[in-house]
């Protein structure tokens, strides 16, 4: 029970953050419909941003993850300016192809610029671990967890009361009416990209404070593509409910099956629910069901 | 333009070929004579160099049906050559198959898991089938790592080379005698696919799905061919793969490879019969620049961390990709015909 108690709320904690990778997919799906496939790239090179600035330059904690912020800013705008902007109106083949080439380009910087494959974040979160009835937690899952709810929470109410989350809401939903009502369009698509670079690099950080900086960090965005299938493509509500399913089938997956498969069956959950989703459901738990004859 | 001027098609035969004139006919047998007499005068290493464009070439062509010429975009493409790879190896290894056998056989059994793993594609487009085929890349990879009874796993396992009969291919000049005129017959093949009326059923289906139902194209039917035609060229590339590596685990076959592989189409050109032997070509010899750069640059900025360098590949791949993407977007391919539209029109502008 103790054992089960303990997946769960790891399972939960974790999902949450893919959840939060996750809504960084949609946003920009949902405001001009491109695909970024390079989503654990951005984890990957945000979260060695953060080790530079707090390890290698020995920043004060707080100011590292500001710059880390300001650094995802800066490359949410260079990607969209430079890679994006010129391919409006192209076909989606190109579009994912970009976000592809992208994603290559970012692990050969990352290669290149930090040569060492694993790295440690300072931990920022308190050590001991909690009781949680029989179970013991470390208490970093139940911090990330809240971190994650809390920028959800904070998302949602800009998406909902500021003007620039209203005019991207609306391109989302409209983008020959949004144009007409004398939005600039070209800088809501920035602004999707920008947004999605900073909850990448937040999700990047707290995820490497839990598990350090690996190249396994380019799988946490294969894991938030499952989210995103699981949840619909164009929902922030199925992000942030699929999430944690999908962080429960793993780490509950992983504990149970692991015995009986063999290790390594932990990384391979997230894409066999692609697959049953893809088959079963197609447009998610949440998404737009569009009509359309394939 | 695709005639040289002056020159008319009066009859069905000659407007099929696809060499037309007496001096196309000579620069082809003169282009056949230099690339077959290779191995006389081009050294080892870069021989095989030429082997692995062949094998990638083979691959990429099938690539190319399913996303040129059918417009379902797969980045699984290195997990169905892993398929085809690994077929050869447990057939000729357990079973003790004929190399020619087993060949055939490799290209059947990715296929069939290609099929498998297309199956979404009746349902979904787009990111979500490019979603899927990753999916499909993870899982066969996985299954190879870990299935360690038959694939040995992590271990990597161990192929000798083809042989036909007595007859075994154990130099890169004969491995080149075997590899290079598969891919012209299946350069050959692919051309004349596209021309059929298969090919153009997969073009109709690319561009508009529902006018090509209307047609009478059976959407779905095709779209499984071109799943299984696609995925039967990366298995046989497969299987050429392992009998030239001679000893192979799942790490040759990564994510990476799949990207770069979509990247080679793009650039060549997409739909084109041109584009897979230009891309192959151009991304095979940018790698082997690089390797050959990139000890120099570690020895010139000494004061960088070792190991830097490793990322140069990465880097300009994926440079190269989006530049295309933005610049160039119809790939080498279409910069080759509008170079040959202006060298037949020279003097004239139009």
């Amino acid at each position: 029970m103790a054992e089960f108690i303990q997946y769960t709320i790891t399972g939960i904690a974790v999902g949450m953050i893919y959840a939060l990778i996750a809504l960084g997919f949609a946003l920009i799906w949902k405001s001009s419909r491109v695909a970024n496939l390079a989503l654990g790239q951005l984890v990957l090179i945000s979260s060695w941003f953060t080790y530079s600035m707090t390890v290698q330059a020995k920043l004060p904690l707080w100011l590292g993850m500001v710059l880390t912020v300001l650094f995802a800013i800066f490359l949410g705008w260079v990607i969209e300016r430079f890679t994006l902007r010129p391919l409006i109106g192209q076909p989606i083949l190109s579009l994912i192809a970009v976000t592809l080439g992208i994603a290559y380009f970012i692990e050969g910087l990352v290669t290149f610029v930090w040569p060492v494959s694993v790295a440690a974040l300072p931990r920022f979160f308190p050590l001991e671990p909690i009781n949680i009835g029989p179970a013991v937690v470390s208490q970093e899952y139940i911090w990330a967890a809240a971190i994650s709810l809390l920028l959800f929470g904070l998302l949602s109410l800009f998406f909902k009361y500021h003007k620039m989350g209203i005019a991207m809401r609306a391109t989302a939903d409209d983008q020959l009416a949004i144009q007409a009502c004398a939005v600039p369009i070209t800088r809501i698509f920035s602004m999707s990209w920008i947004f999605a670079c900073i909850v990448a690099a937040i999700g990047g950080i707290l995820i490497s404070s839990i598990g350090g900086i690996t190249y396994g960090l380019v799988e946490t965005g294969f894991k938030s593509f499952s989210v995103v299938i699981l949840g619909g493509m164009d929902s922030f509500i199925g992000c942030m409910v699929a999430g944690p399913i999908i962080g429960l089938c793993e780490n509950i997956g992983a504990g149970y099956l692991t015995p009986l498969i063999g290790p390594g069956i932990k990384d391979l959950i997230p894409f066999i629910i692609i697959i049953i989703v893809m088959l079963i459901k197609p447009y998610g738990l949440f998404g737009e069901e569009r009509i359309e004859r394939i | 333009m695709s005639l040289p001027c002056g020159i008319r098609n009066f009859s069905y035969y000659t407007d099929t070929a696809i060499i037309r004139t007496r001096t196309q006919w000579l620069l082809f047998a003169l282009f056949l004579i230099i690339l077959f007499t290779f191995p006389l005068y081009v050294p080892k290493y870069w021989l095989g160099v030429i082997n692995l464009v062949g094998i990638t070439v083979i691959s990429i062509i099938g690539l190319n049906i399913l996303v040129g010429y059918c417009g379902q975009l797969s980045i699984g493409h290195a997990g169905f050559m892993a398929v085809g790879a690994y077929t050869t190896a447990i057939l000729t290894n357990n079973l003790g198959m004929p190399y020619l056998a087993a060949f055939v056989c490799s290209g059947l059994s990715a296929g069939i898991i290609g099929l498998i793993f297309g199956m979404p594609s009746l349902r979904v487009r787009g990111f979500y089938l490019a979603i899927t085929t990753i999916a499909a890349q993870f899982i066969i990879i996985w299954v190879i790592n870990h299935w360690t009874d038959v694939t040995q796993g992590f271990m990597g396992i161990s192929i000798s080379q083809a042989s036909i009969g007595d007859f075994i291919f154990n130099s890169e000049s004969k491995q080149f005698y075997l590899i290079i005129p598969i891919t012209a017959l299946c350069v050959l093949f692919a051309t004349n696919l596209a021309r059929s009326r298969i090919g153009r059923a997969f073009i109709a289906v690319r561009d508009n799905d529902l006018a090509a139902e209307v047609m009478g194209i059976n959407v779905f039917a095709y779209k499984l061919l071109a799943f299984f035609l696609g995925c039967f060229f990366a298995g046989i590339a497969g299987s050429l793969f392992a009998q030239w590596v001679g000893f192979m685990n799942g790490e040759n076959f990564t994510f990476g490879d799949s990207i770069l592989y979509v990247g080679m189409i793009i650039i060549g050109g997409l739909g084109t019969s041109l584009g897979p032997i230009l891309g192959a070509v151009l991304i095979r010899f940018l790698q082997q620049f690089v390797i050959f750069l990139s000890p120099m640059i570690e020895h010139t900025f000494q004061g960088l961390p070792t190991g830097f360098a490793t990322g140069i590949s990465s880097m300009v791949f994926g440079l190269v990709i989006i530049l295309f993407l933005v610049f160039e977007p119809r790939g080498l391919a279409h910069r080759w015909s509008l170079f040959k539209a202006s060298y037949r029109l020279w003097p004239f502008p139009y």
